[in-house]
Order: C-alpha cells, then sequence, then structure tokens
C-alpha cells in the first residue's frame, strides 16, 4: 500500500490556515495518528507503555499502509530514543512517543536531543511517575521536560493534539529552531476520550524535511564538512572546554527563543485568555484548562466573572504574554495534574515583581483523578461555591 | 554524490590547511588503497591525543584503511578513550550518549536507507569493552537480534581506560584493578558465543600484531554489513597505561596475548561466506 | 566591558559568557531587513555598516566556512566566486577557513584555521578587528560568534545563508551569491566615495604564515612540534 504516494504535498501555511476541514468525533490518540498521517513522516519508533502504546500502534498500522518509510518496536526508551536520534542525524522526519515511567527511563537521551540540534516530535501522553506504580493520568514528568532544552507544547483536547502535532513537525524543522518539539497531551483523559476535531483533508501532506536546511550538518556524506563531530567531545578540562560548552547551551536556550514566533504563528499564540478584565485568574495548561471552563461558566452562573489564562506552550515560556495578561489581577489560581506544582514554579517566576497579586498555591490533584470544578471554584472564590 | 564533499570550492584550495590539500589530492576516497601503500596516500586518521605507544590507536588507523568506501562510511563512538582519535578522523563521526552507540547506529543506518535507497551507507560503531559489553550491552544484542546491518567493533582493553582502570565485564578474572579490589570475580563476557547466539554474520577475534589482519577483517566485516547482517569484530587493545606496558613493547604484547589467550577467530556464516567468495571472485575487494 | 543596554550587541569583550543575545530580547531579521548591533535595519543600511567596518577595522579577515568551501552543490561556486571577489575588495584582507566543526586535537594553527570550539585563539593570534563569516551552518555560526563576542574585540559581520545571527554585529539573513556581490559593491561605493581604507596600501588577499609556507612548499606539518 502507498497512502503517502497518494497524497498532495502542501504549504504548511495552507494547511493549517486555508485548507477546508471536516469534523470528526475521535480519541485524542486518533488525533495524534491523524496528524501523523498528514505529517509525511519517515520513521517512527515505538515502544509500549499505557497510554501511549495505542497512538503508537496506530502508527504503526499507518507504517503498513504506506504512509511511513520505517517504523519497529525498539528494546526499550533508551533504544527508542537513541535510535530516533540516529535517525534524526541523517535528516528524516522522526517520530517517537511515550509516558511517565518510560520518559524517565529516556531522560538522558531526551535531555540530548537538544543539545545535539536533533529535529523530531516526541508524543507525551502523560501519566503517573512516583512509586507506588499507577497507570493514571498525572503529569509530573513534564516538571522534568521543562529543563531538557525541548520544546514542550501542552496540549488541552484532542484538537490540540492534532494542531500542535501537525505544527510541531515544521516548527522543530526551522532553521533557526532545529531543536526536538515534544507535545504533551494528559494521558485518559485525552489520549482515550472522544473530542470533535476538525482535520484537513486526508489527502494532503505537510512537504518532507530538507534536512540541509536546518542548523547543523546532516550526517549523510553529502553535505560538508567532510570531517564531522558534529557533537563535539570537548574533554580537556579547561576554559576553551568550559567555554564551549556553556557557549553550546547557551545556543540550544537562544534556539528555543527563536522558536517563539513559530509558535505563535501554528499555534495561534502561545497563550489564550478569556476575560482578560477578570480580578481572579486562572492559569493553566493541559486539559485543567477543560475543567477551567467550566469552572468559569459555573462561576458566571453564581455572578463572578473568573479569567483564565491558556498556556499552550511551556518552551518556551509565554513571559511577556502571561505578564501582560496578569496586569489587572488580584489573585491568580494554578490548578494542575501534579502534586509538585511545576506551572505554579513557573508563573511565580514570571510574575514575580511584576504585579502586586496573589498567587495560591494550588490547587493540585494527582495520581489519577479528574480534577473537580468545584475544587477550582473553591480555591478561585472561596466561600463562594454552590454546591 | 559524496565525493563531491571533497571538492574544494575554486579558487580557495590556497587557503586550506595543508592536511586539506592532502586529503583532497591524495586521499584514500573513492578508490581502495591497500596496507602496503602506506606513506604514498594521506590516511583518514594521522594526528590524535591518543597516549604514546598506544594499541588502539594504531588499531583506528589500522581499521580506518579497512573501510571499502570511506567516502560513504559513519562512524560511531561512545564515552571512553577510542573516540578521541575517531573524532579527528576525515570521515564524519558520531558521538551520542552513554549506551547509545547500536541505538544510534540503527537510526542512521534506517534514516540513510531511506534518503539513499540507491547507495550503500556504511555504519561502523567503534566502542570500548565498557560501552559494549557492560553499559551498552542491551543495545548492542537487540541490535544483533534485529539483524541491523551494520559493523560492531569492540575496542578491548579489558578495562575502563578513559575514566581510570576501572573493571570491566571483558577484564580477564583475576585481575586487580579499579573497583575489583579483590581482583575480578568472574570470566571475560562471551561476547563472541552471544553473538552467534544472535545470528550476527560476521564474527572476528584478534589483536593489532597483523597489520594486514586487521585491514582485510574490518573490510570482511563492513561488506557483510552492508548485504548480508550485523557483523562484530573484537580487537584486543591493550592500555599500556592501566597495563603499565612500555609504549615500545605494547605489540610486543599484542603478539603475546595473541598467542597466549586470544588467538584469531572467525567466524563466518554461510550466507556471509558465500557473499564473501563472490566479492573475492569479482576482483578481491573482500579479501 | 559591561554593555548599558543588553539588546545592544557591540564589539567585545563582553566578559566571560555574555548571556545570548536571542535570550535579551534581540530578534532576527527578515527577508530584506539587516540586524546591526542588535537592532532591526534595512539590508542597505547594514551592508553600509558591514562595508564601513571592514575597511576601518585592523586585519580584516574573511572565514569561509565548509558551505562555501566546499563545492559540494550546485550554486556553491558562484558565491564561493563572489565571496574571494569580496575579498580582494578589502585591503589587507585574509582569507582564513573554517573548513570543518570538530574539536582539533591535539591544538590548532591560528595561522590555518578557524575552529568553532575555540574560536577566539584565531582572533587573537592574528589580531583580527573585523571579520566576515559565510557559510558557516547556523548552530557552530552562533556559538563562535557568541565567543568572540565574550573574549575579544572583534567586530563579527555574517553573511548567513539562512535566518541571519542575533550575536553577530552586522548580519543579513538568506544570502547567496547576490548579496555577497552587495556588500562587494557598497565596498567599492564607498570608497569611489572617499573612505580611505585603514590599510589603505595593501593590494589583494595577504596569505597567512601557514599558508604562505605550504604554497612554498616548505617542509611543514600542521601540528608540528606538538
Amino acid at each position: 500500500m502507498d497512502g503517502a504516494g497518494n497524497q498532495r504535498v502542501v504549504t504548511p501555511e495552507y494547511m493549517f490556515f486555508e485548507a477546508p476541514r471536516t469534523r470528526s468525533y475521535i480519541t485524542g490518540s486518533e488525533a495524534a495518528n491523524e496528524a501523523v498521517r498528514r505529517a509525511n513522516v519517515d520513521i517512527a519508533i515505538a515502544y509500549p507503555i499505557t497510554p501511549q502504546s495505542e497512538t503508537m500502534q496506530q502508527v504503526g498500522e499507518l507504517y503498513g499502509e504506506g504512509y511511513l518509510k520505517d517504523y519497529y518496536r525498539a528494546e526499550d526508551e533508551v533504544g527508542a530514543f537513541s535510535a530516533i536520534s540516529g535517525a534524526s542525524r541523517t535528516g528524516v522526519r522522526c517520530l517517537t512517543a511515550s509516558s511517565g515511567p518510560g520518559l524517565m527511563r529516556g531522560l538522558e537521551v531526551i535531555a540530548s536531543w537538544p543539545g545535539h540540534r536533533l529535529p523530531l516530535v516526541f508524543l507525551i501522553m502523560c501519566r503517573a511517575i512516583n512509586a507506588p506504580l499507577s497507570i493514571q493520568p498525572d503529569n509530573l514528568e513534564l516538571g522534568y521536560m521543562l529543563l531538557t532544552g525541548n520544546i514542550v507544547l501542552h496540549a488541552e483536547n484532542q484538537q490540540d493534539f492534532f494542531d500542535y502535532t501537525l505544527a510541531g513537525f515544521v516548527i522543530s524543522e526551522k532553521c533557526e529552531v532545529t531543536l526536538p518539539v515534544a507535545v504533551a497531551v494528559d494521558g485518559f483523559f485525552v489520549t482515550h476520550a472522544r473530542g470533535w476535531v476538525e482535520m484537513p483533508s486526508a489527502e494532503l501532506k505537510l512537504p518532507g524535511r530538507d534536512g540541509y536546511s536546518e542548523a547543523v550538518p546532516m550526517i549523510d556524506n553529502e553535505n560538508p564538512p567532510i570531517r564531522i563531530a558534529r557533537d563535539a567531545p570537548i574533554q580537556k578540562s579547561n576554559f576553551i572546554s568550559y567555554q564551549m560548552h556553556a557557549a553550546w547551551q547557551q545556543e540550544v536556550h537562544a534556539a528555543q527563543e527563536r522558536a517563539r514566533p513559530w509558535v505563535a504563528r501554528y499555534l495561534d499564540e502561545l497563550i489564550e485568555v478569556t476575560n482578560p478584565e477578570a480580578e481572579t485568574m486562572i492559569v493553566a495548561s493541559g486539559s485543567a484548562v477543560s475543567q477551567s471552563r467550566e469552572a468559569l461558566r459555573r462561576a458566571e452562573e453564581m455572578g463572578t466573572k473568573l479569567g483564565l489564562i491558556k498556556i499552550k506552550s511551556l518552551r518556551p515560556f509565554p513571559r511577556e504574554e502571561l505578564r501582560q495578561a496578569c496586569r489587572n489581577a488580584k489573585h491568580i489560581i494554578v490548578p494542575e495534574f501534579n502534586c509538585a506544582g511545576w506551572l505554579n514554579r513557573e508563573v511565580r517566576a514570571t510574575l514575580y515583581g511584576c504585579a502586586d497579586l496573589h498567587i495560591a498555591d494550588g490547587p493540585r490533584v494527582f495520581g489519577g483523578i479528574t480534577m473537580p470544578t468545584e475544587m477550582i471554584l473553591e480555591w478561585a472564590c472561596p466561600g463562594k461555591q454552590g454546591r | 554524490m559524496a565525493l563531491r564533499t571533497l571538492q574544494v570550492a575554486p579558487g580557495f584550495m590556497r587557503f586550506m590547511p595543508k592536511e586539506y590539500q592532502d586529503l583532497v589530492e591524495n586521499g584514500p576516497f573513492g578508490r581502495q588503497v591497500k596496507l602496503s601503500d602506506v606513506g604514498t596516500f594521506k590516511e583518514i586518521l594521522e594526528e590524535h591525543p591518543m597516549c604514546e605507544g598506544c594499541a588502539m590507536a594504531f588499531f583506528i588507523r589500522l581499521a580506518l584503511m579497512g573501510l571499502p568506501n570511506p567516502e560513504h562510511t559513519i562512524m560511531v563512538g561512545t564515552a571512553g578513550c577510542g573516540r578521541m582519535a575517531l573524532s579527528q578522523a576525515a570521515i564524519p563521526f558520531v558521538y551520542g550518549n552513554y549506551c547509545d552507540t547500536n541505538g544510534v547506529a540503527t537510526g542512521l543506518k534506517r534514516g540513510l536507507a531511506i534518503r539513499f535507497p540507491e547507495q550503500d551507507k556504511d555504519v561502523v560503531v567503534m566502542a570500548g569493552d565498557g560501552g559494549i559489553a557492560d553499559i551498552g550491552f542491551s543495545q548492542v544484542m537487540h541490535s544483533w537480534f534485529r539483524k541491523e546491518k551494520f559493523t560492531t567493533v569492540m575496542l578491548d582493553n579489558e578495562v575502563y581506560g578513559n575514566t581510570g582502570g576501572q573493571e570491566s565485564g571483558m577484564t580477564c578474572r583475576g585481575t586487580m584493578v579499579k573497583m575489583a579490589p579483590r581482583g575480578k570475580q568472574f570470566d571475560k563476557i562471551d561476547m563472541l558465543g552471544l553473538a552467534r547466539t544472535a545470528g550476527v554474520a560476521y564474527i572476528a577475534r584478534l589483536t593489532p600484531a597483523n597489520p594486514s589482519r586487521v585491514v582485510s577483517t574490518i573490510r570482511k566485516a563492513v561488506l557483510v554489513a552492508r548485504k548480508i547482517g550485523p557483523s562484530y569484530v573484537q580487537v584486543y587493545t591493550s592500555c599500556n597505561i592501566e597495563y603499565s606496558i612500555p609504549a615500545d613493547k605494547v605489540l610486543d604484547d599484542a603478539r603475546q596475548v595473541e598467542k597466549e589467550r586470544y588467538g584469531y577467530l572467525e567466524i563466518v556464516s554461510e550466507e556471509a561466506g558465500a557473499y564473501l567468495e563472490s566479492v573475492a571472485a569479482e576482483g578481491g575487494e573482500g579479501r | 566591558m559591561a554593555e548599558m543596554d543588553p539588546c545592544s550587541i557591540g564589539p567585545g569583550p563582553a566578559g566571560l559568557l555574555p548571556p545570548s543575545a536571542a535570550s535579551c530580547g534581540v530578534v532576527l531579521p527578515r527577508k530584506g531587513e539587516g540586524l546591526v548591533e542588535g537592532r532591526i535595519v534595512g539590508e542597505q543600511a547594514a551592508l553600509e555598516v558591514m562595508a564601513r567596518e571592514l575597511l576601518t577595522r585592523k586585519h580584516p579577515t574573511v572565514f569561509p566556512g565548509p558551505l562555501v568551501l566546499w563545492d559540494w552543490r550546485d550554486g556553491v561556486s558562484p558565491k564561493a566566486a563572489a565571496v574571494l571577489e569580496l575579498a580582494e575588495e578589502i585591503p589587507g584582507v585574509q582569507i582564513i577557513p573554517m573548513p570543518d566543526y570538530r574539536p582539533i586535537y591535539p591544538k590548532i594553527d591560528p595561522e590555518a584555521v578557524i575552529n568553532p570550539c575555540h574560536p577566539n585563539l584565531t582572533i587573537w593570534h592574528n589580531k583580527i578587528e573585523v571579520c566576515v563569516f559565510v557559510g558557516v551552518h547556523c548552530h557552530y555560526a552562533n556559538i563562535t560568534l557568541r565567543m568572540i563576542r565574550a573574549g575579544t574585540n572583534c567586530y563579527t559581520v555574517t553573511l548567513c545563508h539562512s535566518a541571519g545571527h542575533e550575536d553577530s554585529m552586522a548580519s543579513l539573513p538568506f544570502c547567496g551569491a547576490e548579496q555577497v556581490r552587495a556588500l562587494t559593491g557598497t565596498i567599492r561605493r564607498l570608497k569611489r566615495q572617499g573612505l580611505r581604507p585603514l590599510h589603505g596600501e595593501a593590494r589583494g588577499i595577504r596569505l597567512t604564515g601557514a599558508q604562505q609556507a605550504v604554497q612554498e612548499g616548505l617542509v611543514w606539518q600542521h601540528g608540528d612540534g606538538a
């Protein structure tokens, strides 16, 4: 079967902004798979872990149908992430995915992708990582991802998961970016639940990767230089090697900065603000945004206007946007699906010294339950929530 | 084609360093060189920061001469001494993370096969005994089980040389080295036996005592990996620092170790043997 | 040398290692624009600054990178010719290549190459106070430019084939042979208009000591004596 051969290459601009879309009622896993179908992916490498497996086994079916050129099940996450890094170095379009414990297992490799300047898309279907063992949703692993140098986008729902995944490939391969893009979504709540997703025709696909237009040479012996220690093993302990390593690290973070305009373009800005004039703002990412929307609706019924700031991009983090959006706020709450409160820390660090407001240290649920709207309301309008 | 990357743009040759002028005019690219030609061509590796008398550096230099098509070859390494020489070689070298050589090589090989279906691109992992038999063991074995078409070369100095001389799985039983304060308690890992069990198509064990055999072994290993399946070469490359071998006695040591315990061993699958015969019949490239 | 405005990207030394210009808010120019010391300007304005700096600072040097040094695909030769033509217009100029990106062991010859792992060595040794990078992959160009800004007083000009460089003092994005020739043209015009080059008496491209030794067939080995 030659699924990809029957597709027509269109520009990212046409794919994202102009192509007519039709609505389907599908799971988050299916939405990601449909994005991959249209993304002209060359190779995907999978290793099973719940709740990620569903998408990657569907991607295997895409390979069977001829939409991908290569696909295999690796020996473990370290093997999968190492191999995808090898493939990315050769200039092919790459996909891999994982969840909680698998992500933690592969973290050494994940944290090295940006320094190796490896464009690829890494889907994260979030899941609890702590002992005791749990397969329930919880996005603590994203707290670790924030330190790695990867671009990290956090999808709220099935539609976002489709859009961000497709955009991820394009952002990842921009010359001035040349970084892996992680597209995260809260496991089960989104991956295994259905929602309406508007998608362009499956007969369209993105242009293929052009490795020769990226920030580093491809490892293919077809582009210069003939001598490439691309991943320079500077091993001398002296000022020269310190400075080179430091400049290299800076470059990863500079590349994240350069991704801002592209994230803004393809995700329609890094944040979305509802009720910007509200004194109490909810700042959330991922599926916590959906529960917060419901909290806004319920609060409005009670005569209280709450605001909502949806963070779409965790790296690069929308610093200026958040400061602007919070300029009228007096009170901020940050609902999260993890016990550590990594988004809360980001919000505090961003707003420190910029506004005279109170930032609540929660609310949070972790280990697997859906955040009750009542809980958000308890924190957002203490003493007012109607039961 | 790859040789275009070896052409200097018009007008720039006179500004190029001497080593590059030599590589362009006299390198071993796009042609077969023989060990007996040494001195008449610019080698892929000449300068390197390895220790005086290092057997590993000598082996790497010879192995690079054995590559059938250096202009289409990619080397993969990991932490350890070998990568300090490999990063100076005039062919692409990939250095990733700890343990990842055979995963990275898998991705490289598959990615190159997608982009260049008509052109053989050779991938050669060259890493130490720690990188292959200890931390990288899982990826090595699985790349063999999957029958990935690339070559794995173990630079077996029987110790973690680069970190200062600790015991590795390939250290001989009883040897007193760091982290083995009472001597190593178990035997050298039988990587050749494991390779055979995993169905590796071409397996060889040798020392650098016989340079022309190094060249021909590497050439065979790369050719088999290109067409038949995974190949594995295990070479004794003593660490003259950790084992206190005088620099001028390193090759004597290699000869002695070859004679006493390392030997020369070649295990060739039927299919690989037939292929090498056919290559030899066509022009001797394989022998 | 502390800079008052973090977005002003002037010649260094800027310190141990300054923050990247991108993290200080400097953004890349679009096609048709240039970047001068952290500010977006028109393409022609950028060319004027580049031309003036190249003519009036000490020991101007062209650093061609792998993408223009190696004739790896169609389109390289005309750009390489344009780079040589540009160099010919800069009195006192040298050409020092960046043929690859590996960290060179055991040591580099700073008259023979510039290397992204320690570019400051070449700048210091040759007392280069203005330079042009062309044909360097962006990742390596960026780390190079940051280290030069950190430790040297060199004014860095970049003719980038892609999106340009924030850490360069003057940068032009999406440069092909045409943009290189435009810089050459601007240099010629400034000279015609009376600008006196600092190295006004010098003619042609000056070979470095290492290049002369190679050309004259002297016994010379890279890293000799190391």
